[in-house]
């Protein structure tokens, strides 16, 4: 796999998609051996790793939580 | 045949672990709390009047998100709040970048300096076509094949307003970053100016 390649499936790769068993090793097997693909893909693996913890800083508010319950028992 | 509280029953022990998500999902889509939690209570009562027809086994989670954003779509998305989409090339545009102290890259400065706020609010900011999947998918971890299912739209049409999704939001934290950078510089060239 060449950097080109790798820049396209980049996000397939971070997503846990669309690739198969063997373009994920070629996949990794160019990082180890490529410093520019490497370096961008840890960026982009840090700044949704980033987005993703952040957005998923959101608890539900208590009084929401009763107000929920309280529509469930009526049903 | 279930009575009505084996259902009641079921629908609530498949619907508690799901609460946190739809609730954030029901956030970033309406950007108000009240509205939120009006979506999600919405939601919630319309699954449970369809409930007998939702196939134990299937896909409860998927399920329950369509119904969610049907609703959203149907009931809260005004007029007033559809964004002109921007085209591929505005996305893609460079915003240049000036770190602000030597020996900082321009991405250990946008990892840096980026806060939950931050990050909300430019999901918040992105058109809703790209924003519900970034939320889905990136936030929520849907797989591309769920989240076309909960949006009712080819997975191809997934990967291309997720990739579209992705550029823009990079790009709106990128400006983010940059004016907090540029303003650090500022501040701290005054800061000079003033001791010396």
């Amino acid at each position: 796999m060449d950097c080109e390649e790798v820049v396209k499936k980049l996000y397939f790769y971070l997503d846990h998609e669309i690739l198969t068993e063997e373009e994920r090793r070629e996949f990794e097997e160019h990082l180890e051996k490529c410093r520019q693909c490497c370096q961008k893909f840890q960026f982009e693996q840090q700044l949704w790793r980033l987005i993703r913890e952040n957005g998923l800083m959101e608890s539900i508010p208590d009084t929401f939580l009763n107000r929920i319950e309280n529509v469930i028992a009526r049903f | 045949m279930k009575t009505k509280e084996e259902l009641k029953e079921l629908f609530q022990s498949l619907l508690m672990p799901e609460l946190g998500a739809l609730f954030r999902t029901a956030l970033r889509m309406t950007r108000n709390r009240e509205d939120a939690e009006d979506l999600v209570q919405e939601a919630i009562t319309k699954a449970f009047s369809a409930f007998d027809r939702f196939e134990e086994g299937t896909n409860f989670r998927a399920w329950i998100f369509r119904i969610l954003t049907n609703t959203f779509i149907n009931n809260y998305y005004r007029v007033r709040d559809k964004q002109k989409l921007p085209s591929l090339d505005e996305m893609e545009e460079d915003t240049s970048f000036q770190p602000a102290f030597k020996g900082t890259t321009p991405e250990e400065a946008l990892l840096n300096t980026l806060t939950k706020e931050d990050i909300l609010r430019a999901i918040e900011s992105i058109p809703l076509e790209f924003r519900a999947v970034v939320v889905l998918i990136l936030i929520e971890g849907f797989s591309y094949k769920d989240a076309a299912e909960v949006l009712g739209i080819p997975i191809g049409t997934v990967m291309s307003r997720l990739h579209r999704g992705r550029k823009l939001l990079q790009k709106i934290l990128w400006e983010y970053s940059n004016r907090k950078n540029a303003l650090k510089k500022e501040n701290g060239r005054e800061w000079t100016v003033k001791r010396s």
